[in-house]
């Protein structure tokens, strides 16, 4: 408890906060003190309330009960631009920039009237890029404030938003409250590197409540943590009396069991499923040389721009490659594309869930149809009884949550959707190939435990799997062999089964 | 952990670099557009002398001054994500509204200035009706729109009744729209006043730049205090109240009221807005375009009538260079994958 020990000044104190949806009350009662400079860290399970709260102090929901004050006066937010108007700045999960204006513009576009650098309605442009740069020079970052935010790569976009955050709390004349939700859920490991660096800047100008899933991160950043669970504030600790397992533990209500990958190796000898021989994509990925075997994970590492989601593209046949060879089972595929790719039991799990791995609109039994349709229709009509056995299975086997499989899939969680996404693909007893883009991204760690499990099932049933991990702990956990990529090469192959490579050695070769 | 030698990794260095740097791609579209209309306008002088003289150049600007009108309201709706296809409607509401409440052959009652002011309320009303039904009521802007398009043409109906014509009287009134002020038509001045009001509007104003937000994405928009339902109520508004300018002229310019006389004018402008690079899904583009939109159609259209292109050819022939014109504009955005629909 470094720093806001010894000054206690209060940023913002929540009091008694509670709301309930229907019947479901979703926020019980939370009180908790955010001190000036310090990093409160808040975590817990889907549903355990925590984006609720936020969007609470972020002004999107009005409590029923309850009282927020900063600076020792009580705020009464009916929006998010009283949120901002008060000094409230908040970095949302998902991306929350408009990528057709320009970094100023942004950082510009919520702050309150008072410290905003329009007159009358009118926008005095020299004053907004002014500014913006004056706070970019203070995160330490010399982004030119006239980028258009679409041009930027995504770490920069998360420091414009930051950035933006802090103007926020400056607008207002007060040391501003930054809430970060999920920052890294999107991020490759290098880029939290920074993101880490940036909040400690944050703590510097004020204070932050930051949300995270990932529990080696929350007590490495945060000063406290706060731990939900169903609603309620179940903990307070202080980052030095508190390890990973007694956090797990709070969050779930049961001990972390962590399954110890199997070290063996099946069908030696066999060709491999998937064989690229200097596999060529110009501008993407070159020279690609790649061996996946069946029953086999491999993860593929490295950092934005290295060509590993292209390449994974070009393995799905949807993106056409320049030279070099794809075999599959030691003849070559010829004028590959995404139809053949699934005919010969290819399955792709995007990292954008909600835009590309499935249909919102449709109800999750339905989604579960979309391919391999064949165990629920007759001739070219769907019959609904046995597509409705098959959903019913599938939800008792992932436990997906509520039971209903008649429901619309986007009403699911973000665990829940992912478990019927991968089903998909699962229920396919032919699949021979099953690539996952992300497959835990956003999801808290009882849900991902359940997914990785599923992905150990599809390699017992001797599917070979290509990963793209979040983390490089998830990859060495999870693969068998670790592929390096860098600049659209192949910088390294990790045989986990013979080597143990670190997650700094990997590292080492991806940038 | 990777973290833990975090000094040595920066974010994206070359970024300032990269914000430098001119971005040739985007400036790609414009200049194409710029280009194919300098081609048309050398090869239509080439094919018909008569095409560069002074009276047809006016005859162009007299051409082009509707279409820009409506066409800087269209493209601030279309900004939004939404789109108004209630512009004849409303044309011809305000343009009977104006005819009538100005001295015509019907009656002697002349209003004068406030005959103006009230088509342009008129037009004002119906934007505003558009704006609260879609925001409100959540309607889809193409379904409120166009029904009121025939609530418009409608309106107009029953002003115009059973009686005669009625025809302007004052010729001072009816000489307006092609009367030369330095050497152009009002009509003209008229278009390039509300072309640089718009682009003020989009650029300078708070208001423009959340309207671009807005078509950017509107759940971000509204979680980051922008009042949404507010601008869009405003920008509809603000394309009834272009209607009913366009509807006046078109009006004066006819010389008499008619309930059709903006008939026609939503196929010109729309697939100006378009060609002019505004995406109809909304946040791109921007006013300036769409008169570079409307200036091709317009010299387009001028020209195939001088080079003596039969009439039955003019307008299949007149939609293929469109189509040509649109491809090359967007060629470098295409996208194997991208969805066309």
């Amino acid at each position: 408890m470094s720093n806001s020990e010894k000054n206690k000044t209060i940023a913002l104190s929540v009091k008694d906060i509670q709301i309930s949806f229907g019947d479901l009350m979703a926020v019980k009662g939370v009180t908790f003190d955010l001190y000036e400079n310090e990093v409160i860290g808040l975590i817990g399970e889907n549903g355990a309330g925590k984006s609720t709260m936020l969007k609470i102090l972020s002004g999107i929901y009005k409590p029923d009960k309850g009282t927020i004050e900063l600076g020792g006066k009580t705020l009464k937010l009916k929006s998010p631009e009283d949120a901002n108007a008060a000094g409230i700045g908040v970095v949302h999960q998902e991306q929350s920039l408009f990528t057709n204006l320009s970094v100023a513009e942004n950082m510009d576009i919520s702050v309150g009237k008072t410290g905003s650098s329009s007159l009358m309605g009118f926008y005095n442009w020299a004053k907004v890029n002014a500014s913006a740069r004056q706070t970019l020079a203070k995160m330490g970052s010399k982004l030119d404030p006239r980028t258009l935010v679409g041009d930027l790569p995504f770490v920069d976009r998360q420091m414009v938003e930051i950035a933006r955050a802090i103007r926020v709390g400056e607008g207002a004349n007060t040391k501003p409250v930054v809430i970060l939700d999920e920052p890294t859920s999107l991020l490759e490991p290098h880029e939290t590197a920074v993101l880490e660096r940036e909040i400690s800047k944050i703590r510097e100008l004020g204070s932050v409540v930051f949300v995270s899933h990932r529990l080696d991160e929350v007590i490495r950043v945060c000063d406290r943590i706060l731990v939900m669970r169903d609603g309620e504030l179940v903990a307070i600790r202080s980052k030095s009396e508190v390890d990973q397992n007694e956090l797990f533990r709070l969050m779930v209500g049961r001990e972390a069991k962590s399954e110890k990958r199997e070290y063996r190796r099946q069908n030696q000898g066999e060709a491999p499923v998937v064989e690229l021989k200097s596999l060529t994509k110009k501008g993407k990925f070159k020279n690609v040389n790649l061996a996946l075997a069946a029953g086999e994970i491999t993860a593929i590492v490295g950092a934005n721009g290295s060509g590993r989601e292209e390449l994974c593209k070009a393995i799905y046949g949807a993106l056409p490659a320049d030279s070099g060879k794809l075999l599959i089972h030691g003849v070559e595929a010829k004028n590959w594309s995404v139809p053949k790719a699934i005919k010969f039991g290819f399955g792709l799990v995007p990292s954008e869930r909600k835009v590309e791995g499935m249909v919102g609109g449709l109800d999750a039994s339905s989604n579960l149809s979309l391919i391999f349709g064949k165990e629920s229709t007759v001739g070219p009509f769907i019959d609904t009884k046995k597509q409705k056995a098959v959903a019913d299975t599938w939800f008792e086997k992932l436990d997906v949550r509520p039971k209903n499989p008649t429901l619309e899939l986007e009403r699911f969680s973000g665990g829940n959707q992912q478990k019927v996404v991968m089903a998909k693909w699962l229920k396919s007893e032919e699949l021979e190939l099953l690539i996952l883009d992300h497959p835990l991204r956003g999801l808290d760690p009882g849900a991902a435990a359940t997914v990785n499990s599923l992905i150990r099932q599809a390699v017992q049933n001797n599917t070979a799997v290509i990963l793209l991990a979040d983390t490089l702990e998830e990859a060495l956990e999870m693969g068998d062999q670790i592929v390096v990529m860098r600049d659209g090469e192949v910088s390294s192959v990790f045989d986990l089964h013979k080597e143990q490579p670190t997650s700094l050695d990997l590292l080492e070769k991806m940038v | 952990m990777a973290n833990n030698n975090s000094g040595t990794i920066t974010p994206s260095a070359n970024t300032a670099a990269i914000s430098n740097r001119i971005n040739w791609r985007r400036l790609a579209e414009p200049s194409a557009l710029i280009a194919t209309l300098f081609a048309l306008i050398i090869i239509f002088s080439i094919l018909n002398p008569r095409f560069a003289s002074v009276e047809n150049l006016r005859n162009l600007m007299d051409q082009a001054a509707l279409p820009l009108i409506i066409g800087v309201g269209a493209t601030l709706v279309i900004l939004l994500g939404s789109i108004d296809l209630s512009i004849e409607g409303i044309m011809g509401s305000a343009g009977l509204a104006f005819v009538l409440l100005s001295a015509n052959s019907r009656s002697e009652s002349d209003f004068g200035l406030l005959a103006l002011l009230a088509a342009l309320l008129t037009g004002i009303i119906f934007g505003l009706l558009n704006g609260l039904i879609v925001t409100k009521v959540k309607v889809p802007s193409f379904v409120v729109t166009l029904g009121m398009w025939f609530v418009g043409l409608g309106f107009a109906t029953v002003l115009y009744g059973t009686e005669t014509i009625p025809v302007l009287t004052n010729p001072e009134v009816s000489s307006w729209s092609s009367t030369l002020t330095f050497g152009a038509p009002n009509s003209f001045w008229a278009a390039v006043f509300v072309v640089i009001l718009g682009v003020i509007t989009l650029i300078l104003t708070k208001t423009g730049r959340s309207i671009m937000a807005i078509g950017n994405n509107e759940v971000i928009a509204r979680n980051s205090g922008i009042r949404v339902d507010r601008i869009k109520i405003t920008v509809f508004a603000l394309a009834g109240l272009l209607s009913a300018v366009a509807g006046i002229i078109a009006a004066i310019k006819l010389g008499s009221g008619s309930p059709s006389v903006g008939l026609g004018s939503l196929f010109i402008t729309i697939p100006a807005v378009v060609i002019g690079g505004t995406a109809l899904a909304g946040g791109k583009g921007g006013v300036l375009r769409t008169a570079l939109g409307v200036l091709l159609l317009t010299v387009l259209n001028n020209g195939l009538i001088l080079a003596g292109v039969s009439p039955s050819f003019q307008s299949g022939l007149a939609g293929a260079i469109l189509i040509a014109a649109i491809v090359f504009a967007a060629w470098s955005q295409r996208d194997r994958l991208r969805i066309a629909k």
